[in-house]
């Protein structure tokens, strides 16, 4: 089954979405006012915050406009231009737990429907099931008729209370919307099964690394000894407790192992504990909190990259550790089995006797010298994963997702009643037909017509391009003019 | 020269005055409509009703004094700090620039920014109560670090004019600023 559906990745990486129909077809070639939404977006750090700059670098390129609205973080609040005009709206909502807003399902409509009249917007796209604002912006993005884009960036448990109540939030909120992108298909499995959703709206779209950023250099290494790497937030779903327990274990079978662990959590202390105990602080380095900058210079130390965690949609570290020529040892859950082909991973179950199995071979194999080369394992990596083929992909969804129509309310109603159970749906439906009361209040309060549309940085009005292209070529008298 | 119908963002009609004294001298002047005197009445007549009402169930003459009192005086102090009639900047060439408003109960303010502290006037966008809107700044800077901006000072900030009617004050600014 997993060897299956590996192949399958990999044949579609290079593949389109799904098979394009009319309809994409006639659609194909437009441009389109895409929005972002997401909690999660720079200053704050992160996978999914990287994912949304990078995609919308990609889609300005290919001539989309493309804007991302996330909340104010401290002092950053109101509009912020970054790269090639990409627009970013710090909008002051009150931020509850963990950089995600609090929702009242209201509170955010005006400022939302602002941004979305006055940028022309086509297509919301929204990031992270873990977002409020996110889910915030389809449900109004839905009432004021809008297409609408989710991507999912995490797996998820069926057991648990919070689970269960995540998992019907993610039904009412993804049974209307146009298409759902997951970023592996595990993530698709449990997304589709979580949402009670059609797996023919669901897409995989894994995500790329810039490998320009992560390119191997094998000076860097120690050759006297062998290091193990780790570059993770030390947190228990990263498996941190296992890692714990593999390091005094190998320490002690091999004198010449070294472990350089990067990244900062409340876990740092079970490794300190275990430093203390074993007295290995001339093997053990804990480098604390890494910017995205510094990773390549950490990973290109290693021989090995060891990735111990205990859920994963798609882990983006060990593409990075291959695409810097390590060899990489890494758990079996989730999304891991399908990123990296077999050759370039050795995978274990997560329990201490199997990793540590799985990395006395790895040892064996590095010191018998038979392992493949660093500058061979990036060449295989660096064209698996792009973002160019990321966005390419992403623009194949948005083709297909507005050549769709938007449920009108009594549809939608239905489609909310039907779908989510009685009590459920019957409070949603509700909460619906006030949201649309409410569209109607602000319309009438301040009319559409009333909001100043917004000049174009991107797009195919952008007036970045058009500067950009044009200092380029009057720059020389431009500069005498001053 | 006005031919072009100017509201605020609210959707008020508002007028635009440019007058040219010389070349490198312009002012614009942005005038909200006068206060309606079916909105003081409104108003007016809301309190004394709210007032006559308790007035009924309580018997007590010193909530009717009250409310008299309070009507007054809150339409003193509005006309004297809140309703702004006129806001005007006057724009001189290699000197500075004048930014002054003046209030319905004929209180003027001025402020003069020298031009050696000025850096531009530009038009931004900011969040403001649930809508966001575009408005016209001066940025000043710092003579000690004249790449830096140092500080904002908002525009036209009491009539708040929409895109086109800022965009037409923009363009004469920099033709000023730029010749100097």
């Amino acid at each position: 089954m997993g060897n299956r559906r590996r192949a399958a990745a990999f044949s579609h990486a290079t593949q389109a979405v799904s098979g394009p129909t009319a309809e994409t077809i006639k659609t194909a070639g437009r441009k389109h006012s895409i929005c972002m939404v997401s909690d999660f977006f720079y200053p704050n750090m992160g996978g999914v915050e990287s994912h949304i700059y990078l995609l919308s670098q990609c889609l300005i390129e290919k001539g989309h406009k493309v804007v991302v609205v996330t909340h104010a973080y401290g002092h950053r609040k109101g509009v912020r231009y970054l790269t090639n005009g990409l627009k970013v709206y710090y909008l002051p909502l009150q931020v509850m737990y963990n950089q995600s807003t609090t929702t009242t399902f209201f509170h955010s409509m005006p400022l939302l429907r602002c941004v979305f009249v006055r940028e022309r917007i086509t297509v919301v796209h929204s990031h992270s099931s873990f977002s409020a604002m996110a889910h915030d912006a389809l449900f109004h993005a839905k009432t004021m008729g809008l297409n609408t884009v989710f991507t999912d960036h995490s797996l998820f448990g069926f057991a648990d209370v919070s689970s269960v109540l995540t998992n019907k939030l993610l039904t009412v909120s993804l049974c209307d919307t146009n298409h759902i992108v997951c970023v592996s298909y595990t993530s698709k499995e449990n997304t589709v099964l979580r949402a009670a959703l059609d797996p023919e709206i669901v897409s995989v779209i894994p995500n790329a690394v810039e490998h320009g950023d992560f390119t191997p250099d094998p000076s860097q290494r120690n050759n006297d000894r062998i290091t193990i790497v780790v570059i993770s937030r030390l947190v228990y779903r990263k498996g941190i407790d296992l890692l714990s327990g593999i390091i005094p274990e190998l320490c002690l079978k091999h004198p010449d192992l070294h472990f350089l662990i990067g990244g900062e959590g409340p876990k740092r202390l079970v490794l300190e504990e275990v430093r203390e105990k074993y007295q290995l602080h001339d093997r053990v380095r804990l480098l604390g909190p890494l910017e995205h900058k510094d990773v390549r210079g950490v990973l290109v130390q290693g021989h090995i990259f060891l990735n111990t965690s205990l859920t994963e949609a798609f882990c983006m570290a060990i593409v990075e550790g291959a695409s810097c020529g390590l060899q990489v040892v890494s758990t079996r859950v989730g999304g891991i089995p399908e990123v990296l082909p077999e050759d370039l991973i050795t995978l274990c179950e997560p329990t201490v006797q199997s990793l540590c199995a799985g990395l006395e071979t790895v040892i064996a194999r590095q010191r018998s010298g038979s392992v493949s080369t660093p500058a061979s394992v990036h060449a295989r990596v660096r064209n698996l994963y792009t973002w160019r083929n990321v966005a390419e992909r992403t623009e194949k969804v948005y083709d297909r997702v507005c050549g769709e129509e938007v449920l009108p309310l009594d549809r939608r109603l239905r489609r909310l009643r039907t779908h989510c159970g009685p009590v459920a749906g019957s409070i949603f439906a509700f909460v619906a037909v006030l949201d649309f009361l409410f569209l109607l209040f602000l319309q009438w309060w301040l009319p559409d017509r009333l909001m100043d549309l917004a000049a174009d940085a991107s797009g195919p009005f952008g007036l970045w391009r058009q500067e950009a292209s044009e200092s380029k070529s009057k720059a020389p008298s431009k500069r005498g003019g001053q | 020269m006005e031919d072009e119908a100017y509201t605020d963002i609210n959707g008020n009609p508002i007028s635009l005055d440019c007058q040219k004294h010389c070349s490198f001298c312009r002012e614009f002047t942005v005038s909200s409509p006068k206060m309606s005197i079916g909105k003081v009445m409104g108003y007016t007549c809301a309190v004394w009703l709210a007032a006559y009402a308790v007035f009924f169930i309580t018997a007590n003459t010193a909530v009717l004094t009250g409310a008299i009192l309070f009507t007054l005086l809150g339409m003193m102090l509005h006309i004297h700090l809140v309703k702004v009639d006129h806001e005007s900047v006057l724009v001189i060439g290699s000197l500075g620039i004048q930014v002054s408003s003046s209030y319905a109960s004929g209180r003027e303010t001025s402020t003069f920014i020298e031009m050696s502290q000025v850096k531009d006037v530009v038009i931004n966008e900011a969040i403001y109560m649930h809508q966001i809107i575009y408005y016209l700044c001066i940025l000043l800077k710092d003579p000690s670090a004249p790449d830096d901006v140092s500080r904002v000072v908002p525009l036209f900030q009491s009539s708040r004019p929409r895109l086109n009617c800022l965009v037409k004050v923009y363009k004469s600014c920099q033709e000023i600023l730029s010749n100097c």
